[in-house]
């Protein structure tokens, strides 16, 4: 019957949802609490968390997730109580537990526990609470003679299984547990304020009261107790009172959506612990603006790009300490990680102080690659430099290590964000050092869209790609090698005809004079030729659905007003259309 | 006297409807729906629903037997015309046309037919397989199922999309 408990999956997937949230959480108390080590309120709340973890799991009869805990919480509460005190090696000790403990919710989360030799680091934990053996004495010379268990896995052969997934566990098990955790995310639940809820609630009672108006206007319509010309003022009040709360309805219901941006800073304390402990060098990590909202789905997309751009920081960036030392600055490096929001777009930082960019390198690489002439190369500026960290298979390390250095990075990063419709600028002062910035809008779901029509149709482009709109004539338009092109303010812009990319029945052919869009595609621009312009619309993308995913040239729908669907279009996969999957390579 | 031949034959089906109280399996319920005068049948556990025809939104690069997408409540779908499927002519849509909607391998998808009658009980096992059809409608055909003097063509959605899993047109996929 106890069986029973265990096969309640509702149950089975609270618990690790809640554990999950808590052991994340740690992961960033653990490591302020190395710095801050008589901090009883963190030593309680990790106490808690792992109490919490050790009760369900107790209850749900997941016994090695007990025996973990337990005796990590043990630690914890020697600790507490003042007994031993706090070392590195205890951190260690607790930070390899905490590992532990997520790797078996992710087997729980995946169908089961597995087998786990825990016994190694169950000892050391039992250790590491022992007054005698984290007395002062903490050399390396105690450790190696009082504990033949330790958590190093060079000085424990005796039980090589339990301790070698726990050496490479800091570095390789990391992104790997997000992997885990990220693929079933589709039936992912999350936490919502109640706040939140409430305003929702109390918006689509709103609604409910101008359905009901409507519905008696349109009985006193049909039963003539309302004057025609009276209809007219009744139904725009109605429509215009429909049209604030369905606004208000779709921010407050994206809101919803929204989680602290806590979610994604909260890994990087014990990354940059960990990684600057791998190079030896002395980080500390300032986080601000952690309480910035961004929505679900951004929280899962950005999380790779900024441990990429953290780990270079930490690797290219920041100076080993002797370095830094002899160059005039403090030890320790800063890396900065910051969140904030301006208008409908949230900006992130990722600073450091470290060695910054070196332009001449930077440039001497490109034109070693061929991506630039040096003739050419004379005439960039800085910032067009900094340009070529993000063409794939750029790097400028010397050495390759298994951190960053083999080329896959920044091309990856910025593709990540154009996912996103978010942008990335980089500023690098040699010798103090390089500034990240990201923008990424607000939400994902409401796009601002110029409608356009060809022919028949209606189609959507995105606002953001529109630099502007203008009418040419016959006589500008020209044609190299055999392409249109169009003259516009001393530039030459490829020229492209929906009708004739689409296949719509021609109308009346060339006009004399014509209505083009002229839209931007990464550093690019084309002249879109249109029948007509209707407007600028605030829109809801929809997927086109499985089987017309990979339509290119269209990057989605909207239902438009008379409740037909309109196609958005996607500009790079236009211009990809007309110049060859080599002009998109250049352009991704 | 058509009605008498009904009655006879209906008995038949009335003994397996009884039967069907002990197992469903003997039972095929079917929506009937008709495309250049033959009709098809397709087993409504598939069917979600049947609406009438609304604009259409061509897809450009599309392949040609997809008619465009609708919106659906608010999901958009893709429609395909069956009788451009069955390399039969397009004919302008009326009164009577009617977009099926189904399920296939996890997207929801919608059929244009000329007309839809009605839903059908037949029992299984007079279900025959496809005979020796054209071989465009072949492919697609899972059997051939006898209601009185009436047969009808059943169809199979899953073989019906599955080589065409993607409704772009080849050229548009390899740009």
């Amino acid at each position: 019957m106890d069986n029973d408990f265990l096969l309640d999956p509702a149950m089975i997937q609270e618990f690790l949802t809640e554990s999950e949230e808590l052991l994340q959480r740690m992961d960033q108390d653990m490591v302020t609490l190395e710095s801050t080590p008589h901090d009883g309120e963190l030593l309680n709340r990790i106490f808690r968390a792992l109490h919490t973890i050790k009760g369900t799991s107790g209850f749900l009869k997941f016994e090695p997730v007990v025996r973990l805990s337990h005796r990590a919480e043990d630690v914890l509460n020697a600790l507490r109580r003042g007994e031993v005190q706090l070392s590195k090696r205890m951190i260690d000790a607790l930070l390899a537990a905490r590992d532990h403990l997520g790797r078996m919710l992710s087997d729980i989360r995946a169908g089961g526990l597995q087998q786990y030799s825990i016994d190694g680091l169950v000892a050391e934990l039992e250790t590491v609470q022992k007054p005698l053996a984290i007395a002062p004495p903490l050399d390396d010379t105690s450790t190696a003679s009082g504990s033949p268990t330790m958590a190093q896995p060079a000085s424990a052969p005796a039980s090589p299984a339990s301790q070698t997934p726990e050496s490479g566990a800091a570095t390789a098990a990391v992104p790997g547990n997000q992997k885990a955790g990220s693929a079933d995310s589709s039936d992912a639940t999350m936490r919502v304020n109640v706040r939140k809820l409430d305003d929702l609630i109390n918006l689509i009672g709103e609604l409910v009261l101008e359905r009901n108006r409507l519905v008696q206007l349109s009985r006193d319509c049909s039963a003539g107790r309302l004057a025609l010309e009276k209809l007219d003022s009744v139904l725009s009040q109605s429509a215009a009172r429909l049209s604030f709360i369905t606004e208000e309805l779709q921010t407050t219901g994206l809101k919803t959506r929204m989680v602290p941006i806590d979610a994604v800073f909260r890994k990087f304390p014990r990354l940059v612990r960990d990684l600057a402990h791998n190079l030896h060098k002395e980080v500390e990590l300032e986080i601000r603006g952690q309480e910035t909202e961004i929505d679900k789905t951004m929280v899962e997309l950005i999380g790779d790009p900024l441990v990429h751009l953290v780990r270079n920081s930490l690797d290219h960036g920041i100076e080993l300490p002797e370095t830094r030392a002899g160059a005039g600055k403090p030890r320790q490096g800063t890396i900065r990680l910051e969140a904030r929001q301006e208008g409908d777009q949230i900006i992130i930082l990722v600073a450091d102080d470290g060695a910054g960019i070196n332009p001449d390198r930077v440039l001497r690489k490109a034109v070693e690659k061929g991506l630039v002439t040096a003739e050419r190369a004379r005439q960039l500026t800085s910032r067009e430099i900094l340009d070529f960290i993000f063409l794939p298979g750029f790097s400028t390390a010397e050495k390759v290590n298994d951190l960053s250095g083999r080329g896959v990075g920044m091309d990856v990063v910025r593709s990540n964000l154009k996912r996103m419709n978010g942008t990335i600028q980089l500023d690098s002062v040699p010798a103090k050092g390089t500034t990240v910035k990201l923008r990424l809008p607000l939400t994902l779901a409401i796009l601002p869209v110029l409608l356009v029509q060809v022919s028949d149709e209606a189609y959507a482009l995105p606002l953001r790609a529109v630099l502007e709109t203008s009418r040419v004539r016959s006589t500008e338009v020209h044609r190299m090698e055999g392409n249109e092109v169009l003259r516009l303010h001393g530039e030459t812009l490829p020229l492209l005809r929906l009708r004739r990319m689409f296949d719509v029945e021609s109308g009346d052919g060339e006009l004399a004079e014509e209505k083009v869009v002229i839209l931007l595609v990464g550093e690019k621009r084309v002249a879109l030729v249109v029948d007509r312009l209707i407007g600028q619309e605030s829109t809801v993308i929809k997927s086109l659905g499985g089987h017309l995913r990979h339509c290119s040239s269209v990057a989605g729908a909207t239902i438009g007003g008379d409740g037909r669907v309109r196609l958005v279009l996607d500009p790079a996969g236009l211009l990809a259309a007309v110049e060859g999957p080599v002009g998109q390579e250049v352009l991704q | 006297m058509e009605s008498e031949v009904k009655v006879s034959e209906n008995s038949t089906s009335m003994v397996s409807l009884h039967g069907s109280e002990h197992g469903h399996g003997d039972l095929l319920q079917l929506v009937s729906f008709h495309i250049g005068g033959e009709e098809f049948g397709l087993d409504i556990l598939r069917v979600q629903e049947i609406i009438r025809i609304q604009a259409l939104t061509r897809v450009p690069n599309s392949a040609d037997f997809v008619d465009g997408v609708i919106n659906l409540r608010g999901k958009v779908i893709p429609v395909i015309g069956l009788r451009k499927r069955f390399g039969l002519e397009a004919l302008p849509h009326d009164k009577q046309t009617r977009i099926i909607v189904v399920e296939v391998k996890g997207n929801v998808l919608g059929f244009i037919v000329d007309s839809v009658s009605e839903v059908l009980r037949i029992p299984k096992d007079t279900v025959e397989p496809p005979p020796r059809l054209g071989k465009v409608e072949r492919e697609y055909v899972s059997g051939v199922g006898k209601l009185d003097n009436r047969l009808l063509i059943l169809l199979d959605v899953d073989r019906l999309m599955s080589d065409s899993e993607e409704l772009i047109s080849p050229q548009a996929a390899s740009a």
